[in-house]
């Protein structure tokens, strides 16, 4: 809000909106809401999908609108004309006891008719728009399949196999060619989740027993700010995730580096003494990100998620091999798997090439050492509930020195 | 007159007994056992309101509680589990428990007088209905006092989260078991309405000559009895699933959750009815009332509240646009659903029309109305918004939601039943509310409403997710968040202000002569409070707007009356029916066996159940032993403050 356009003279309408503004402003908001551009918004549209969602949300706005004025000001006419304003009017004859009028009646129920049908015919138009991928381009759509946990998200690609394993296998980024369309279809393994990515498209629902299903396009190479819909318990709040959406030739790239096995750092130096990692500490509910996800960051995510593809230069090669041996030795390994190393499990997120996403704990934190460090200290107080504290540290009574932290974030990194 | 009350009269031609033989019957017409044994539908009625009134303000607190964690991004002042529980219990709190059981209250008050009645048709069934639904609001209560704490599945408890795998604890048990009770109680309650409304009309209250509220009280019990078997059958599917391990929502032996939803909403959408059309009752006596002129329109309002009542059965499924229903299910329902907006909108007019050419006098209760003609409106139109299925695939479960369902069901519901309570004060107390205060607090409360709420639609659009105990400060939605959460307590201030004032007139309010606001149906004819058996003589009706014509046409109603006062005598005077403490009794039977059901452990489990089955049975059964003897008083004296 720009408070200049309230000089003092504009009385006291103009000192009582600096008066609420000021207020307003006290835990350092913006006025810039009413733009609704945030990560996460569904005003902004980047594929045809949510543009479609979004065409027909307009149409309802504009007919509601201009039915709102009409009917609105017909109500404060009424209300203004017709008030009882002097004491003789409160004591007058009561008007004329007249019980309505069939013609006005009947009018008026055909003109909302008439208004609905304008809503009614782009939303049946959207609702078979939206539900399958149109004739023409299904030939060109790419198919992936998202499966909810409590709290986070699987992502397979059943059509880049790997041989002798499966269907590639990613958590928490969705990794999709722009441009196309992606059919995305829609799993469980325990309660409903529901898949939004407000910017691409509207949600559908992740729901045990049934196969859903949604599709989506980016219009454009981006990186997409996703969340669970629908409340799935305790952290139902943090189940975040995202969808980056890449160049054909770079989606290629990703897709060839992914099927590789874990990235192994040689360890030429043996003998010399792990260095000692400090990491920053948190309060239990600080942000878990930097100025990177901010609105106006000056490197776009995107670009931010490029440069997370390469490896860090100062990575050590001797924690790196400590944190390897930690994984199997504190039961990680039993529940993520890393292919090419000693992860096997299956519960919990895949970590081949989790060094490479931006994004850990379901979405929630940047992947950074700090973050990662964190994490593994207090995976309790970042995400209530979840299962790597109740399923994994709790009954295996995992203990974590700082030294096993350091290791443990730099082995993790260098899986890029 | 129904088969019962015809037997009292024959019954008593002879002289009536003053004490039942047989059995004991409490007499007592003051302390606390008058009210534990009250049949009287005023009595009851005012219970209803205390009870609601006292969960209003449980829920309301919740509400700045989930408010207060929602101020500002990533806070803690509620532990994520703290937080899911506090906006479960809110949403159940203020349905179940504020909002329904005050729109009971008013039903028991007002319907029976508006019908020139002397009670509800069966009187110790409604008992019954009021202490049934104060054991499920125990119930549900219960887990704040209890090491697994109260439920935190969501009001609307989808299926599988409800499970004993995802819910092992007892806080679920108590949710599902207090709804079923309060199932019960509402299906009773509203049976009693409806056999009350069809054969308890004074002579000459034509049905076309019924006033709206009781119209809209007719149409919502009907939804209640049509809709709650559905929850039922869902609550007690869920119950199996845990207690009995069957596998209606067990999804590894194969159960189906999306079966819940459907059920739930089934039920869920007609509740929405239920919540918002004794509401329109209200402002449709309220507006006629300040405008001095009958409700345009009458037969059309009445048949489009009947009409949003069958509708209102074939819309379930726009809860669940996004449970992937297919494109024909989805384009049907809503098409469905933008066609409840038709029969809504002719309120809306008709409303206006009420308005049109009449002398309106602002009083509080028209300030609230005209509040609710406004917010209601905007709730309606968002409403269409959802109504469009592809822009509510990117609504559904937002804040957008959330912005809509506060203005149908806050500036709504609430602002209706607060108007209600202003409206009808003078004719319950014998007091007025100053007009000052009343005032203040409306314009107090209409403020913090909107401030609270309309923030909230740019938080859904710019996507936040509802149900959500934190959130990120990178996404814009840290503004809106802040402004809704000041409003709220301005909200918060508005109703806090507005107890006050109640409080303050209910003791100290000037004394108001009858027919305060000179009314225009037959509870105004009432001396305030209304005596125990409302109507000395029945009135015979010859309007739509019964009190008004009564009040044109002295002469003739008095000639009536007389003539009808004759033919009362010949009976013995009014028959009053005798208090009982079956209905209690039964009902803490009930709340004992649902305690022993839901909370304990099995070791006690079979013995608390069924030692509660037992009290509930004996209770019943003497119930029906002691009988519906009454007895019978004579109002000849004249009537206080003519």
């Amino acid at each position: 809000m720009r408070l200049s356009y309230f000089s003092p003279g504009h009385g006291r309408w103009g000192r009582a909106a600096l008066a609420l503004g000021g207020l307003a402003l006290l835990p350092g908001c913006d006025f810039n809401f009413w733009r609704m551009d945030g990560h996460q918004s569904t005003m902004v549209a980047s594929g045809p999908v949510a543009k479609a969602q979004l065409d027909v949300f307009y149409v309802t706005c504009w007919v509601t609108l201009v039915i709102f004025i009409l009917v609105g000001a017909v109500l404060a006419y009424a209300t203004i004309k017709f008030r009882a304003k002097t004491d003789a009017d409160e004591h007058a004859e009561p008007p004329a006891q007249g019980h309505g009028n069939p013609f006005i009646e009947i009018g008026l129920i055909g003109a909302s008719i008439f208004a609905l049908v304008i809503i009614a015919i782009p939303t049946l138009r959207g609702i078979w728009y939206t539900y399958e991928v149109p004739a023409g381009q299904k030939a060109g759509a790419y198919e992936v399949t998202a499966t909810g946990y409590q709290w986070w998200f699987k992502f397979e690609y059943p059509k880049e196999q790997i041989d002798g394993v499966g269907p590639l296998v990613t958590g928490n980024e969705l990794v999709i060619p722009a441009g196309r369309p992606v059919v995305v279809q829609l799993r469980t393994v325990d309660v409903i989740h529901s898949f939004w990515v407000p910017k691409l498209a509207g949600k559908v629902d992740m729901i045990p027993n049934r196969g859903n299903h949604l599709w989506l396009q980016a219009d454009e190479p981006g990186y997409f700010w996703g969340q669970c819909a629908e409340y799935c318990g305790d952290s139902h709040a943090v189940m975040r995730f995202r969808v980056v959406a890449l160049s054909a030739k770079d989606f290629a790239d990703w897709v060839a580096g992914q099927k590789q096995t874990a990235r192994t750092v040689a360890a030429q130096s043996t003998g010399a003494d792990a260095p000692k990692v400090q990491f920053a500490s948190f309060k239990r509910n600080q942000y878990g990100y930097s100025g990177k996800w901010a609105a106006d960051a000056a490197v776009s995510p995107l670009d931010n998620w490029k440069q997370q593809q390469s490896p860090a230069p100062d990575e050590s090669p001797v924690l790196i091999a400590q944190g390897r041996r930690l994984f199997t030795a504190k039961t990680c390994a039993g529940c993520h798997t890393i292919r090419g190393h000693e992860g096997i499990g299956i519960t919990g997120p895949e970590l081949t090439h989790v060094g490479a996403r931006t994004t850990i704990a379901g979405g929630l934190l940047e992947n950074n050492p700090d973050q990662m460090a964190r994490w593994l200290r207090h995976p309790d107080q970042v995400k209530p509930g979840n299962k790597m504290y109740t399923t994994g540290y709790v009954p295996n009574n995992v203990q974590l020195t700082d030294d096993d932290v350091g290791a443990l974030v730099a082995y993790l990194a260098s899986l890029k | 007159m129904d088969a019962s009350v015809k037997s009292h009269c024959t019954a008593h031609a002879a002289p009536a007994p003053t004490k039942a033989s047989v059995f004991w019957r409490p007499t007592a017409k003051t302390g606390l056992m008058s009210w534990l044994t009250t049949v009287d539908h005023k009595k009851i009625g005012f219970l209803y309101g205390l009870f609601a009134l006292f969960f209003f303000l449980v829920g309301g607190v919740e509400a700045l509680l989930i408010r207060l964690q929602l101020a500002v991004p990533n806070n803690d002042v509620l532990t994520a589990q703290q937080y899911n529980t506090m906006f479960t219990m809110h949403g159940t709190t203020m349905i179940f428990l504020a909002v329904m059981p005050l729109s009971a209250a008013f039903f028991n008050y007002i319907m029976p007088l508006q019908i020139g009645a002397r009670d509800v048709a069966f009187p110790r069934l409604n008992a019954f209905s009021l202490w049934t639904f104060v054991a499920g609001a125990i119930i549900i209560n219960l887990g704040w006092f209890m090491k697994d704490g109260p439920p935190d599945g969501s009001w609307v408890g989808y299926a599988p989260l409800t499970s004993k795998t995802f819910n092992p604890d007892h806080s679920i048990d108590m949710w599902v078991m207090g709804l079923q009770l309060l199932g019960v109680a509402s299906i009773a309650a509203s049976l009693n309405f409806i056999v009350t409304i069809i054969n308890l009309r004074a002579p000459g209250m034509t049905m076309m000559r019924v006033p709206v509220f009781t119209w809209m009280t007719l149409v919502t019990a009907f939804l209640i009895v049509l809709s709650f078997p559905a929850i039922t059958i869902a609550l007690v599917e869920v119950m199996m699933d845990r207690l009995f391990g069957t596998n209606f929502f067990e999804v590894s032996n194969g159960g189906m959750p999306v079966l819940w939803q459907h059920l739930f909403w089934v039920f869920g959408h007609p509740e929405v009815y239920i919540l918002i059309l004794p509401a329109m009752g209200i402002v449709s006596e309220i507006l006629p009332t300040f405008a001095r002129k009958p409700l345009f329109g009458y037969p059309i309002v009445v048949f489009s509240g009947a009409c949003i009542g069958f509708l209102g059965f074939s819309v379930w499924s726009h809860h669940m646009f996004t449970t992937g229903m297919g494109t024909v299910a989805t384009a049907a329902f809503s098409l469905a659903t933008m066609a409840i907006a038709v029969p809504t909108g002719v309120k809306i007019f008709n409303w206006i029309g009420t308005l049109w050419g009449g002398h309106l006098l602002m009083r509080t209760p028209m300030m609230f109305a005209l509040g609710f003609v406004w917010m209601f409106m905007m709730g309606g139109f968002s409403g269409v918004m959802h109504a469009a299925a592809p822009a509510d695939a990117q609504q559904q479960d937002s804040y957008f939601v959330i912005a809509h369902f506060h203005y149908v069901l806050i500036g709504g519901s609430v602002f209706a039943l607060l108007a209600g309570i202003h409206y009808w004060f003078p004719l319950i107390f014998g007091r007025r509310v100053s007009e000052f205060w009343g005032k203040l607090t409306f314009w107090i409360i209409f403020a913090g409403f909107n401030i609270t709420f309309f923030p909230m639609h740019f938080l859904g659009l710019n996507g936040m997710p509802r149900r959500t105990f934190t959130y990120d400060a990178n996404l814009g939605w840290n503004t809106p968040n802040f402004i809704a959460t000041i409003g709220a307590f301005i909200l918060g201030l508005g109703i806090l202000i507005y107890f006050i004032v109640m409080t303050h007139a209910y003791f100290k309010g000037e004394k108001v002569k009858r027919d305060y606001w000179d009314g225009r149906t037959l509870e105004w004819s009432l001396p305030n409070p209304p005596p125990e058996y409302n109507f000395a003589v029945t009135p015979t009706v010859h309007a739509r707007d019964a009190w008004w014509y009564e009040k044109h046409h002295p002469e003739e109603i008095a000639r009536e009356k007389a003539a009808q006062a004759k033919a009362d005598a010949v009976h013995g005077g009014i028959h009053m029916p005798f208090q009982s403490i079956y209905p209690l009794v039964t009902s803490i039977g009930i709340l004992i066996g649902s305690i022993g059901v839901a909370v304990l452990d099995p070791g006690h489990k079979l013995a608390v159940a069924l030692a509660g089955g037992v009290i509930m049975l004996a209770g019943i059964y003497l119930w029906a032993l002691e009988g519906n003897e009454g007895y019978h008083i004579h109002a000849d004296k004249e009537e206080p403050n003519q």
